[in-house]
């Protein structure tokens, strides 16, 4: 048996009258790529934003390695093992690609476990943005953004990465540079949740799939199953597959 | 290519220093007394354009209290001599860091609130500061303010005549600049920056934000603090209405027309806005008048200030010169704070 390393429990999220989570189960495997799907406003991101403190949950529990973490701050989350990349404002608009990257790595958690990227030009090198280190961010196309906030989630150590919508705005080649590179990461010891709309990137990249559906987790297990899954089809897939 | 060339952090030093040693040389042209006298208000208002610097041009926060900070300074100075004979050079690291002091215990409830909020924050402070000042009786003086006995000596010499003051103001605007230019450097720099361009994105590589953005506040209010004491000595009376709204707005105004990114900015920014009313010969209305309209003019216009305009068109010159188009997808923005 696999073992948790991030365990979901009863997960609440309230935005005033509005149920954004309505007590999600969820544990992520250490060393898996997980996939969580779901119709727009079904509480992706909001999972996303609870788990690594930039909103306080209203009920339930976060536990990373059976430790509490639940409404520590984003600072304090990037600092047990959890990184994030973001859907918009990937990165310092202002700032060159490669002081991005350093600004991340000095504030990388200290951690004793080998780690193939601790300086920000190996970094760069692995997202494949070395010849772009002296450009500032904020003029590079949208998909070498992407990456640039993938590899600053990546300068922090983290043993999980959560990325949210990392294809959105991406071209094919693009998406398949990253679905490469995303699947490099349990290699070296780092777990991936990914959240999307996108069903072909989750079949290049997941075993196990999570559909969220208003707030509520309705399909859980191996890809092949949950897209077969009636109540997943008729919620979700229906107008899509 | 340009960005390239100046690549190294000491280049960016460098212009700055040099337009201080040409500044040190001004006594020997024989300036008149009222240029010297400008010249230095302009040097101490440059010592605290240098704190709102790392705090506007680098972590992206505006004070618009900022003058209340150098009047803690100011006091500190004032009353430190009238009560216990502690002159100068021992006012100058207390007013530094009774006024960081003062800058924590605003900055902690104020930086809980972001963005406009702060700026309102500040401005309330500064006025309020100002009213218990007015209000403080013998203490503070009440609204006739204080005056400061003391002379300034150096090595048991005299040097509160206006050269040897000159000096002592020129050397702490380089003081200032290298502090700057040595934050701008660091990792903590960096840190500040990160904060300035994205929050949130800040946060999630573990940088504690709200903490940093006090400090940066605290490390402008040391900056301030060196300033008032330098005023104090100076004008050898203060009064409230010297740190209340119309200085720190003026403050504001100065780094915002210099250029907050750059180590030359708040050169240019203190000289230009304390220079240009009494070379124009304006009376205190119409230079306010003056002042709202080169602030429009620099938003609009020079959104990074006059210097960083001043190298964009130059570059720009550069390039109509040697007739090479210009790089696609490099802006012009001034080059990067730490070039």
């Amino acid at each position: 048996m696999m073992s948790a390393i991030l365990q979901i429990e009863g997960l609440r999220k309230q935005f005033g009258g509005v149920t954004a989570l309505a007590g999600v189960d969820l544990a992520i495997q250490e060393g898996e790529i997980l996939g969580v799907v779901g119709p727009n406003g079904s509480g992706k991101t909001t999972l996303f934003n609870v788990v690594t403190g930039v909103h306080k949950p209203s009920g339930g529990r976060v536990l990373w390695h059976g430790r509490d973490i639940t409404g520590l701050a984003a600072h304090q989350i990037s600092g047990v093992g959890i990184g994030h990349t973001f859907q918009q404002a990937m990165a310092f608009p202002g700032l060159p690609v490669i002081e991005n990257v350093r600004i991340a790595c000095e504030h990388a958690r200290r951690s004793s476990r080998a780690y193939p990227w601790t300086t920000p030009e190996a970094l760069l090198r692995f997202v494949g943005l070395s010849d772009l280190a002296g450009e500032r961010a904020g003029v590079l196309p949208f998909g070498n953004l992407r990456l640039l906030g993938i590899a600053l989630a990546l300068a922090t150590r983290p043993s999980l990465i959560l990325l949210d919508e990392p294809a959105a705005g991406l071209n094919d080649k693009e998406t398949l540079a990253l679905v490469g590179l995303v699947k490099q990461l349990p290699e070296h010891g780092i777990s991936v949740c990914v959240i999307d709309h996108d069903m072909k990137l989750m079949q290049m990249l997941c075993r196990r799939l999570v559909v969220l559906d208003f707030g509520s987790k309705i399909a859980d297990g191996p890809i092949r199953d949950v897209l077969n899954d009636p109540k997943v089809l008729e919620v979700y897939l229906g107008g899509v597959l | 290519m340009i960005m390239k060339s100046s690549s190294s952090p000491l280049a960016s030093l460098l212009p700055a220093l040099a337009v201080l040693v040409v500044l040190a040389l001004v006594p020997a042209l024989g300036p008149s007394n009222r240029i010297l006298s400008l010249a230095i208000s302009a040097g101490i208002n440059i010592v605290a354009l240098y704190g709102l610097a790392v705090l506007f041009g680098q972590t992206g926060i505006l004070s618009m209290g900022h003058a209340a900070l150098v009047g803690v300074g100011a006091y500190t100075a004032a009353i430190l001599a009238r009560d216990l004979g502690i002159g100068f050079w021992v006012a100058l690291p207390l007013g530094s860091l009774l006024a960081a002091a003062v800058a924590a215990i605003v900055g902690v409830p104020s930086l809980r609130v972001s963005g406009h909020h702060f700026v309102i924050m500040t401005f309330a402070f500064g006025q309020l500061l100002s009213i218990v000042l007015t209000n403080g009786g013998a203490f503070t003086g009440a609204a006739t303010g204080l005056d400061l006995q003391l002379p300034v000596t150096w090595f048991g010499r005299p040097a509160g005549d206006l050269v040897p003051y000159y000096f002592i103001v020129i050397a702490f605007v380089a003081i200032s600049a290298v502090a700057s230019w040595l934050i701008i450097n660091s990792s903590y720099g960096r840190t500040l920056r990160a904060i300035r361009e994205n929050e949130k994105l800040a946060a999630s590589l573990g940088i504690n934000v709200g903490r940093h953005k006090i400090g940066a506040f605290v490390v402008s209010g040391l900056f301030a603090g060196v300033s008032g004491v330098l005023l104090a000595y100076f004008f050898r009376h203060i009064s409230p209405n010297q740190f209340s709204a119309f200085p720190s707005i003026y403050l504001a105004l100065m780094v915002m027309i210099g250029g907050a990114r750059l180590l030359l900015g708040p050169i240019a920014g203190g000289i230009l806005v304390s220079f240009l009313p009494e070379m124009l010969n304006l009376d205190p209305v119409e230079s306010r008048i003056l002042y709202g309209i080169c602030l429009i003019a620099v938003i609009l216009l020079l959104p990074n200030g006059l210097i960083a305009g001043l190298f964009d068109g130059l570059r720009a010159l550069g390039r109509r010169l040697v007739g090479s188009a210009p790089r696609p997808n490099v802006p012009t923005d001034g080059t990067s704070e730490t070039a």
